[in-house]
């Protein structure tokens, strides 16, 4: 309704009760303007700066950015989160799909596997982290089973790796994420058109070729979006890191995140930190700005 | 959908072998994600002797808690040695009020903007809703620094401040997405009625809200227990969350290194977001699909 | 009770004018129904009539008290809505009571003027109960009964029963007509029914573009329709609209159009009893002959030397569509489809021709350029 009425203006009384929704969304607004887009600002221009251990707020142009991209540190980072995060959305997706279908096959005691295959989403990265370093352990973890099972020359020592940390973090990230892909799967899945598949039976079409030709085409929306929320989390994906490999060996399991936490808090580079973090920005808003236009602009035709 | 992919053709062998082979694989999958639970409940329950001799899945001879009380309450997080117990109770305190106050906020700003709805209310929802998109790394610095001239740097305080800031997004997206399915014609017909912005929203509104309500409270509460960056970037010492402490516990190099007290630990830190997921999992799953969905 | 004055009032919504300039003055204890398509701008004249919408310019006013910069709840209105919009969260007691107890009216009061609403309106056996409990009657009764108990100077009606179905629909129209009479209350009411409109209105103001084609009572609005919009909109089966020519045929003026009987086509005069002078200034021109399906009727010897001033001609019949009491005969006059309503009894089969009269008295001519009553 509109109450932004100019011509009812009369005393401050009214002025105010005309105004009070803009009152009321005020200090939410200001504390996100502040808070998100000052901070980005913020940071942006602190990329600009030669900022060591404190902030200093001269304007010394792009230095930072060159230097970033010289680091091998930094380079090992990106490149890792390439290798991690195609791994872990093209897994995590591929489960949550083939899981979903299953499960959509009339199972008895699918509330219970939902319940089992959802539940890592639940926990904190650091627990998931905690645990599985613990599984993937070579001392104590698989390798140990296996080789209690009789196979003595047996050897997974990924976590302790340089060349494969990077997969242990994929095994794991995927244990906590493809429940949720699962998830939003099945919920669509459900929203199929029953009438269609029945008109596709009746015409002869079988179970597999119904799944391939028709219901996964009209999931397709759901595979973007799983596409965008997983890369968003591998972009930020940072506590894993920490808990289950702690970046190394040496850092070679390092993600960007890890990389501007540790130029930040630890070796007092801010403006390198500041300079990987905008970079981060940059790389979630040119997956996440194509959606959400490409979302809008469905909505408005729809 | 269920319903209409029966099977309805004849029950020949191979559609038997069919379903063999989905349930196997289902099953393959489940162990996949309950695994990790099992090794942690088991580990936690074994004394270091039977972890050195037997394997990942042999379970304890006895339930033995010891490791339980140790990671509780004597643990070493870093030098001191006052187990998880503290950090425990930071986190408690840091994610109820956090909780209520982005609850709070995002309901009435969520209200207001659809139901009161003034020229560029949509572009302000735009602008808060981008909120849910950053990367927190690009708010790291500025935050520290803010937070150390407000006076609230490594402080609780300081902690939910954060929390609500970057949790009111999210808040306002469920709100706003709930409330804008509630018809104008209610609030038309109590503004007539004489009641004004604040009591539609007590009297009519907020009765109405109670799913979404609880989805927001699943969402944050989690989101908020299971935070790490916040914790690990604007606390140190024993003003840490849980989270942060685990890490610290587990990664303490004095010592005996006691893989049954860190499980324990695990469990405990994972036991407050798993309970309410039990418990209300079907709030969870709302919560996380309109949260990713549309967010 | 109170006189409702709408002088000159315009709304827009940025660049888009949605209502242009509308004047409207009702007396005291009046039945006004706002009559038009969705987008015609009623719902938002009600809406600032009740004070959800603003005013850009012009004046309403209740008993000669302005009320544009007035905040609803202290206008004295009350509003039944098209959705009912009870409070889902509340039982219908405190549905009913909710306006009173805003206005801090004592409890004791407040349930006595509820129990005296609900047993007014049948529902004070469902008190207790949740609206999500009530059938759609009832819950329209509910929304009555919240407008009832405030004893309002006016109520205000939006498409308050277009979520019914048709055999309710036609219950509560009934309903609300009794609760005009008892109550004297000046009602506004807007709907896109037009059988709504004829039975309720003690004035129908007919709203296209934001401009009120016409404001009349229901009889006049029927009779005399200011154009062909108002004309076409009101009435079923539609008014019949005859392109014509004007001609004077032995000193009378009459109208001039083609049908086919017999198997032949040929022009038939249909003589005017209008003295008016303008007239004369349309004779030659083609203009539109507005006619009634119930005024073309089959031929009958005994009528016609009445005192009416009715025309016959013969024309061949098209297509029969009995509705029970009459039979709709459609056959074709200046190369347009007309419907004759023709009693049952004296129908002739299709391809045949049959003798038709139509009253002239109850004829509309229409300017065909501007499309205004002449």
């Amino acid at each position: 309704m509109d109450t932004n009425n100019q011509n009812a203006v009369k005393g401050v009384g009214d002025w105010f009760r005309w105004h009070l929704s803009k009152f009321v969304v005020a200090p939410s607004f200001l504390m996100i303007l502040f808070f998100v887009y000052g901070f980005i600002l913020w940071t942006g221009y602190m990329s600009f700066t030669k900022s060591k251990m404190l902030p200093i707020y001269n304007f010394e142009g792009i230095l930072q950015y060159v230097k970033l991209w010289k680091q091998p540190t930094w380079l090992a980072s990106f490149e890792n989160l390439f290798v991690f995060g195609s791994l872990f959305i093209a897994v995590a997706i591929a489960f949550g799909c083939i899981l979903a279908i299953f499960l959509d096959q009339k199972i008895r005691g699918e509330g219970a596997l939902r319940t089992i295959y959802l539940y890592p989403m639940a926990i904190s990265f650091i627990v998931t982290g905690t645990a599985w370093k613990w599984i993937l352990n070579p001392g104590s973890g698989i390798e140990k089973l296996v080789q209690s099972f009789g196979f003595e020359n047996f050897e997974f020592d990924w976590l302790v790796d340089p060349d494969y940390a990077v997969y242990t973090l994929v095994i794991a990230a995927v244990w906590q994420a493809s429940g949720f892909v699962m998830a939003l799967f099945l919920a669509a899945l459900r929203g199929v058109d029953g009438e269609i598949i029945k008109a596709a039976q009746l015409d002869g079409a079988s179970i597999s070729r119904i799944y391939m030709v028709i219901i996964l085409p009209t999931l397709r929306p759901v595979f973007l979006s799983s596409f965008v929320i997983l890369t968003h989390m591998a972009i930020k994906s940072f506590d894993l890191v920490v808990a289950l490999t702690g970046g190394g060996p040496g850092n070679a399991s390092w993600l960007p995140a890890n990389f501007m936490f540790e130029m930040t808090f630890r070796r007092n580079q801010i403006g390198q930190g500041a300079a990987s973090a905008m970079i981060m920005l940059a790389t979630v808003l040119a997956i996440i700005v194509p959606y959400l236009y490409s979302e809008l602009r469905e909505k408005k035709h729809g | 959908m269920a319903d209409s992919i029966a099977f309805t053709s004849d029950r020949t062998l191979w559609h038997r072998i069919g379903r063999i082979g989905i349930y196997t694989l289902l099953a393959v999958f489940a162990f996949y994600y309950i695994m990790p639970l099992i090794v942690i409940v088991s580990t936690s329950m074994k004394d270091l002797d039977e972890i050195r001799t037997g394997h990942l899945l042999s379970l304890p001879a006895q339930i033995n808690l010891d490791a339980w009380t140790f990671a509780w309450s004597e643990a070493c997080i870093g030098v001191t040695c006052t187990g998880l117990k503290p950090y425990f109770w930071n986190s408690l305190a840091m994610a109820v009020p956090a909780v209520l106050i982005s609850i709070m906020l995002g309901a009435i700003t969520g209200y207001a903007l659809t139901k009161f709805r003034f020229r560029g209310a949509n572009v302000i929802f735009a602008m808060i809703l981008f909120g849910c998109f950053i990367p927190f790394q690009v708010i790291l610095l500025p935050m520290a620094t803010s937070l150390g001239y407000l006076g609230v740097a490594n402080t609780i305080p300081g902690l939910v401040l954060v929390h609500v800031v970057y949790g009111l997004p999210f808040t306002t997206l469920f709100f706003r997405n709930y409330y804008v399915n509630i018809p104008d014609d209610l609030v038309k017909a109590a503004t007539i009625d004489g009641a004004g912005f604040f009591t539609i929203f007590w009297k009519i509104m907020l009765p109405l809200s109670l799913p979404i309500i609880v989805v927001t409270i699943i969402w944050q509460f989690t989101q908020i227990w299971n935070d790490f960056l916040f914790g690990a970037s604007f606390t140190s010492g024993g003003n840490q969350p849980v989270t942060v402490a685990l890490n610290n516990l587990v990664n303490t190099t004095t010592g005996v290194k006691r893989y049954n007290v860190d499980m324990a630990a695990a469990l405990m830190t994972a036991a407050p977001t798993l309970l309410v997921y039990i418990f209300a999992g079907r709030y969870f799953v709302r919560g996380l699909t309109a949260g990713a969905v549309k967010g | 009770m109170a006189s409702l004055n709408i002088r000159n009032v315009k709304k827009a919504f940025g660049p888009m004018e949605v209502l242009k300039g509308i004047d409207l003055d009702l007396d005291d204890g009046e039945f006004l129904v706002l009559l038009g398509p969705s987008g015609c701008g009623k719902s938002t004249l009600l809406n600032m009539i009740a004070g959800l919408d603003s005013i850009t310019s012009g004046e309403i006013t209740i008993d000669e008290r302005v009320l544009n910069n007035v905040h609803p709840k202290d206008r004295d209105i009350a509003m039944v809505f098209q959705s009912y919009a009870l409070y889902p969260n509340m039982t219908v007691g405190r549905n009913i009571g909710f306006g009173l107890e805003m206005r801090k009216v004592a409890k004791a009061e407040r349930d006595q003027k509820v129990q005296d609403a609900a047993r007014m309106l049948q529902i004070d056996h469902l008190l207790d109960r949740k609206p999500a409990q009530l059938s759609g009657g009832q819950r329209q009764r509910v929304a009555m009964g919240r407008a009832l108990v405030r004893d309002p100077k006016i109520f205000l009606f939006d498409e308050p029963l277009s979520n019914l179905d048709a055999k309710l629909r036609v219950e509560m129209r009934t309903e609300i007509k009794k609760l005009h009479q008892r109550l004297g209350t000046t009602m506004v009411y807007v709907t896109h029914d037009q059988i709504e409109a004829m039975t309720l209105a003690s004035r129908i103001a007919i709203m296209k573009d934001g401009i009120v084609q016409q404001f009349a009572p229901p009889q006049e609005v029927y009779e005399k329709p200011a154009n062909m919009y108002v004309a076409g909109f009101v009435g079923a089966p539609a008014m019949n609209f005859i392109p014509a020519t004007l001609v004077a045929e032995n000193g009378k003026l009459g109208v001039s159009m083609q049908r086919t009987a017999k198997g032949n086509r040929s022009d038939v005069f249909l003589a005017l009893n209008d003295e008016r002078k303008e007239l004369a200034d349309w004779v030659g021109r083609e203009l539109v002959l507005g006619i009634r399906p119930e005024s073309v009727t089959h031929k009958s010897e005994a009528e016609l030397n009445g005192t009416r001033n009715l025309q016959h001609f013969d024309c061949q019949v098209d297509v029969l569509e009995p509705t029970g009491a009459d039979t709709l005969t459609y056959i074709e006059l200046g190369g347009r489809e007309v419907i004759a309503r023709v009693n049952p009894h004296n129908t002739s089969n299709p391809g045949e021709t049959m003798d038709f009269m139509v009253d002239m008295d109850k004829a509309s001519l229409f300017d065909p350029k501007t499309e205004q009553r002449i």
